[in-house]
């Protein structure tokens, strides 16, 4: 065996593996969404129902909730996490003792495992004993006893809330390492031709960093678009149904219906509508980078 | 149009001192080129005048009135860097108007400004273009442009030139020589190429860790340097610095032998320029070994050494000798020496 077709056949074990855990479970579940197969009835998917599974999503009001809470989900925690994000990067660019020990407790919350997170809000939004709830309504006498978890608004208000304080510092990292790129001497030169620091920001820095937010703005939609672990143990996907996002739903159609032919339909309409999204991003960062270097 | 006056301006970063207590003034209308080495405080000093930092102590006047505490926007000038600092995200048109723009001129005056001036920097037709599809040399008057679209009190130039080739950067030196001749606008300008500087110079200001060591005409700089420094520094090639001493008025050295007026004394550094040096027959006062022979085109530089001591000089540029064949120089007639301290660097002669 010569070099070239060692190198080749030392891949080959890389390559099964990949293959074996990703590209075949994915068929399995393509396939499957075209088949019926209930778990409480039969161990192995039964006849082919074509699109059936499909056509039941698009009028099934369950799944039509879900992409409704998603939808709301998404666009809320995206945009907050990514405001929020430039905000602390902009207030944090500078060096000093306090910016730098800042930075690094800010590594905290997105070290925290979202069930984790799930789990502590939960105790802490407890309108009995909660640490928020009783400290809110010390503050606030008005809020004194309100059922945060329980009701819909307040639900989806602190899912979304919990979600931004988990992932808006590791994102106001990756502002910072764009921050760093835009020349310092952009803004300077704005200084001196009589831009006010809110005109450098808006008209200054922001444009330079359009990239980087877009980048932020997908990896942060993907994310929410599958929010699963904190639904299940902040609000369980309620009260009612008012928070229960695709993944969550689809965990539910699987694994508490058995219904596995929809749920596999579920989840591919789950990863279609990601890969369209991500694709529009990936569209308007390529037109942003012919801009920037064309 | 103003005259700069600094009042003895200090800045400290945090205990470190980048220009200590410095006094300067620069004359309405004039081009005044801040020249020193690397990290020598030239562009704390020009940003401190720009207001971009603060000073730890002193005074900062400009036609008459102290900017101490005015911010950038309000002290009238206008600054280019050293890299550009063009907008990126905005068309060579916008960059040039952005300052127009914040300044509330009205919008058919800003059309006619920015081609007035895009056309003063042959930049007419690339004003639709964005500054990452310019060369550098484009890149360099768009920044010029923009400075000059508003006519400020004071230009403050940081090294314009540093990222051009030298062909661009001797065609943009004429450049900047002319428009100042046209605007009349007081400027300073940083930076640490000597030629730079004497060519466009009404005066130089020669720094040496933030202090200003001497303040003249580019003539004066060249022809009578404050000091050691100085005289190394102005002038390519520079200028012969040789180690020796002085006994019963000849300045004595391996392979020199020179008359000099100067009472006796250890620890002197003769200084010639090589401009001033010749190439001579038999007992010269200058004696060695030919080391090296560069020829600059119209001249050849001709390096002899003797010893620890090593001596350039410009010579025809038909010379043409072995290395290591033996080398007489010897002054030319009006030459003129420096003697220095070697210990302080100050000048013993004159
Ligand atoms: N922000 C800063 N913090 C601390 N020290 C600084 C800072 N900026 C400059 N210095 C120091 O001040 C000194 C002067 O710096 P400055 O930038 O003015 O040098 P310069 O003459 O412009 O040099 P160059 O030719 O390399 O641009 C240097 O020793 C530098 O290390
Ligand atoms: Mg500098």
């Amino acid at each position: 065996m010569n070099e070239r077709t060692l190198s080749y056949a030392l891949l080959v074990p890389a390559f099964v593996i990949v293959i074996a855990t990703t590209i075949y479970p994915l068929a399995y579940s393509f396939v499957t969404s075209f088949r019926e197969w209930d778990l409480t009835k039969q161990l192995r998917p039964s006849g082919f129902v074509g699109l059936q599974n499909y056509a039941h999503a698009a009028t099934e009001s369950g799944f039509q909730n879900s992409l409704w809470v998603t939808a709301i989900f998404v666009v809320t925690s995206v945009i907050l996490t990514v405001v929020l994000a430039m905000s602390l990067a902009l207030l944090l660019r500078r060096t000093g003792r306090l910016h730098t020990f800042t930075r690094i407790i800010l590594i905290l919350p997105f070290a925290m495992s979202p069930a984790l997170i799930g789990v502590s809000y939960r105790f802490m939004f407890n309108p009995e004993f909660g640490v928020l709830a009783k400290g809110l309504g010390a503050v606030f006498p008005a809020l004194e006893g309100t059922p945060w978890l329980a009701n819909p608004d307040l639900a989806m208000a602190i899912l979304v809330i919990t979600d931004v304080w988990h992932w808006a510092p590791y994102m106001t990292f990756m502002c910072l390492g764009g921050l760093a790129s835009v020349p310092r001497e952009t803004e300077e030169a704005a200084r001196i031709d009589g831009a006010s620091n809110l005109r450098i920001v808006f008209g200054i820095i922001l444009p330079q960093m359009k990239g980087v937010l877009l980048v932020t703005a997908v990896l942060k939609t993907i994310f929410a678009l599958k929010m699963f672990d904190q639904v299940v143990t902040l609000t369980g996907g309620g009260p009612g149904t008012s928070t229960e996002t695709m993944a969550f739903f689809i965990f539910n159609v699987g694994f508490e219906w058995f219904d596995m032919g929809y749920a596999s339909a579920l989840a591919w309409i789950l990863t279609i509508i990601t890969m369209v999204i991500s694709a529009w991003y990936v569209r308007m960062l390529l037109s942003e980078r012919k801009m920037a270097t064309a | 149009m103003a005259e700069v006056r600094l009042v003895d301006i200090e800045k400290k970063y945090g205990s470190f001192l980048a220009v200590p207590q410095q006094s300067l003034t620069i004359e309405d209308g004039e081009f005044l080129v801040l020249l020193g080495p690397s990290g020598c405080g030239k562009t704390t000093t020009m940003r401190m005048i720009a207001g971009l930092e603060d000073i730890t102590a002193g005074d900062i006047q400009i036609a008459g009135e102290r900017v101490n505490d005015k911010p950038p926007k309000d002290r009238d000038i206008a600054m280019v860097f050293q890299n550009y600092g063009l907008y990126p995200h905005m068309t060579v048109r916008q960059n040039i108007e952005y300052p127009l723009k914040l300044r509330k001129v009205n919008k058919a005056e800003r059309a006619r400004r920015v081609q007035d001036t895009a056309d003063k920097v042959e930049l007419g037709t690339l004003l639709d273009r964005r500054p990452s599809e310019l060369s550098g040399g484009q890149r360099q008057r768009v920044a010029l442009a923009r400075a000059i679209v508003r006519t400020p009190k004071i230009f403050l130039m940081d090294e314009p030139l540093s990222n051009l080739d030298a062909k661009l950067r001797v065609t943009m030196r004429a450049e900047l020589k002319h428009l100042h001749h046209e605007l009349g606008v007081t400027t300073v300008y940083v930076t640490h190429d000597q030629m730079e500087a004497m060519t466009l110079a009404d005066r130089v200001a020669v720094m040496r860790e933030g202090r200003i060591v001497q303040l003249d005409t580019p003539k004066r700089i060249y022809s009578d340097p404050a000091d050691l420094f100085v005289a190394g520094f102005i002038g390519s090639p520079s200028m012969n610095l040789i180690d020796g001493a002085v006994q019963d008025g000849r300045f004595i050295a391996e392979g020199m032998d020179l008359p000099v007026s100067l009472p006796d004394r250890d620890e002197v550094v003769f200084g010639i320029r090589p401009e001033d040096l010749e190439l001579a027959d038999g007992d010269t006062p200058i004696k060695g070994r030919l080391y090296a022979l560069e020829l600059t085109g119209e001249s050849t530089l001709v390096t002899m050494r003797a010893g620890k001591t090593s001596v350039c000089a410009r010579g025809h540029a038909d010379f043409e000798a072995p290395i290591n064949a033996p080398c007489h120089l010897a002054p030319k007639t009006g030459a003129r020496f420096y003697l220095f301290d070697r210990a302080t660097g100050q000048r013993l002669d004159g």
